[in-house]
């Protein structure tokens, strides 16, 4: 496997030549210098039980094994200042993915400034949206503190809104006395148009269909000297809905907002993450079906990580999701649906474990105690009246990579 | 060549002793014999490098020499005896900490992640051959081809 690793590197190696023979002209073959071409990927398998409601699958009966992850990432040097990257991912999530494989992103990066400490660039295709700490690799499971992402803030149920988009983003970095710092800020097509974003915005998976018009997104991110990160992400999406044939619903439109603060801080092995937001949710135009509303919602979660042995780390999580940052307990949301109060909020504590096998392979194990279930899947759990309040979930999960 | 032959005797000695008086000598000579070395490829314009620079050009945030030539960087495996020391005694990160962040950087397409060699050896000879090259070794020697930097 390591020399698997090795090989996608070297000139430019079986996988690497493969890949740069089909996407380009002939790559420059100047023998020993540095590889244009790089190869990674991953594979990953999870194993989930719940003792109520399903998660990625029939996981209340059996363990589900349908979450599977498996990418192939390629980085290409075209030009000294133009970077071409890209990565296909398989995903099943029970039944809200069942996508397959798809291109996860694909960008070119001209990096029109660059200083032996400094840079300045833009990234132009279907580009990663940056999105709080761990958004951009969210399906690369060995970047990920869990086998899942605190599900308040990364909200699995609604992902295709902040994976990638097509649009073009600006970026900037550099290091200086006081550390490192980045930013960027951009436009893109937003995607809405799945089940699983109707069921979170309209509360149901319905015979239109949502389509991104525009997005805007910033974030700035400081690294200090010490071992302190921070970072403040801005979000705003818009979204058409084009009625379909006996729709309850009229062509409204939906307004997604979010400004979020995400702090890190480490003390040698122990590493204390937090994030917190209040995304605005505005929906007008759907007709008498749906009035016109705002909502705020409130995502937070703080977590410790603890490396104990060099292969070894503990993780401690509590994630809070609550849908309206006004009603709270859900009441007056039940009052007002006849639904389930345990649909507007969300309280996860999460004890997981990673061992880290070998420097490929990675193992895991993981426990939720939930009270909630505001980010329970929708595809996977279509009765609302039959999912409990209270839940458990286990989850297993191997990965590879090379 | 020469040298290397000269600076292998010069350490065979001191590891005898370092066996022989292990409890007595093990904090003076082992960690000598164990002082990661950080080499550049010999047409990389410098003597010195100070720490921060080092560390800069590992995590990835540093990506061009001074006199513009991009720098390409050389890694041994995570788990390999001098990355591990490397990582922690001369850059002050730990190995799994350094992979979150070229994991962060590579996958999201931001930079391109370390070139993995399998050994000091091929360490040696990637660096050597390729123009901006940075690496380290276990033994400070001197290798035809290849700069040894003093660490400021």
């Amino acid at each position: 496997m390591k020399a698997s690793r090795r090989s996608s590197w070297t000139r430019p190696g079986r996988v690497g030549l493969l890949v740069a023979s089909l996407i380009t002209a002939p790559v420059e073959a100047d023998g020993d210098s540095a590889p244009r071409v790089h190869v990674q990927g991953f594979a990953a398998q999870a194993l989930i039980g719940t003792s109520h409601n399903n998660f990625f699958g029939d996981s209340q009966d059996e363990a589900s094994s349908e979450f599977t992850e498996a990418g192939l990432h390629a980085t290409w040097q075209v030009r000294d200042r133009l970077l071409a990257a890209g990565q296909l991912l398989y995903r099943r999530a029970g039944e809200s993915d069942s996508d397959g494989l798809r291109l996860d992103y694909a960008h070119l990066d001209w990096r029109f400034h660059q200083s032996d400490s400094h840079q300045i660039g833009a990234r132009l295709g279907k580009v990663k949206i940056p999105y709080g700490l761990y958004n951009e690799t969210r399906d690369v499971p060995f970047t990920r503190p869990g086998i899942l992402l605190p599900q308040s803030v990364y909200f699995d149920n609604s992902r295709s809104l902040v994976l990638a988009a097509p649009g073009v983003f600006l970026y900037g970095g550099g290091v200086h006395d006081r550390g490192a710092s980045e930013w960027s800020i951009g436009a893109i097509r937003p995607d809405f148009d799945s089940a699983s974003v109707e069921y979170n915005f309209l509360g149901n998976d319905l015979p239109g269909k949502l389509d991104g018009r525009h997005a805007f997104g910033a974030r700035f991110r400081w690294e200090s000297p010490g071992d302190t990160t921070l970072a403040l992400t801005y979000a705003d999406a818009q979204a058409d809905y084009a009625p379909g044939a006996l729709d309850p619903f009229g062509a409204g439109t939906v307004d997604f907002r979010n400004l979020m603060l995400s702090v890190q801080q480490r003390f040698d092995t122990l590493t204390l993450t937090a994030e917190y937001g209040r995304p605005k949710i505005r929906l007008a135009g759907f007709g008498p079906a749906l009035p016109d509303r705002v909502s705020q919602a409130e995502t937070f979660y703080a977590q410790g990580e603890w490396r104990f042995a060099p292969d070894w780390e503990l993780l401690l999580r509590h994630d809070v999701f609550y849908r309206s940052r006004k009603d709270r307990n859900g009441h007056a949301f039940a009052a007002a649906t006849g639904l389930p109060a345990h649909g507007n909020y969300a309280h996860d504590t999460t004890l997981g474990l990673r061992w880290d096998a070998t420097p490929s392979v990675m193992l895991r194990g993981e426990y939720h105690r939930v009270n909630g279930t505001a980010w329970v899947p929708g595809p996977d759990n279509p009765d609302f009246f039959a999912r409990a309040r209270d839940w458990d979930m286990w989850l297993l999960q191997a990965a590879w990579r090379f | 060549m020469i040298a290397y032959h000269q600076a292998r005797r010069t350490i065979r000695p001191c590891h005898r002793i370092c066996l022989l008086l292990w409890p007595l000598l093990a904090l003076l000579c082992c960690p000598a014999i164990a002082l990661a070395g950080v080499i550049v490829e010999a047409g990389v314009e410098l003597r010195s490098l100070d720490a921060t620079s080092l560390r800069n050009i590992y995590i990835l945030r540093q990506t061009r020499w001074p006199d513009g030539q991009p720098i390409v960087v050389f890694v041994l495996p995570d788990n390999h005896p001098v990355h591990e020391r490397f990582a922690k005694d001369t850059l002050g990160i730990y190995p799994y900490r350094l992979r979150q962040i070229w994991d962060r950087l590579s996958y999201s397409g931001m930079a391109g992640a370390p070139i993995e060699v399998r050994n000091e050896t091929e360490m040696r000879t990637r660096v050597r051959s390729t123009p901006g090259a940075i690496g380290y070794t276990s033994k400070d020697m001197a290798h035809e081809g290849i700069k040894t930097l003093k660490l400021d």
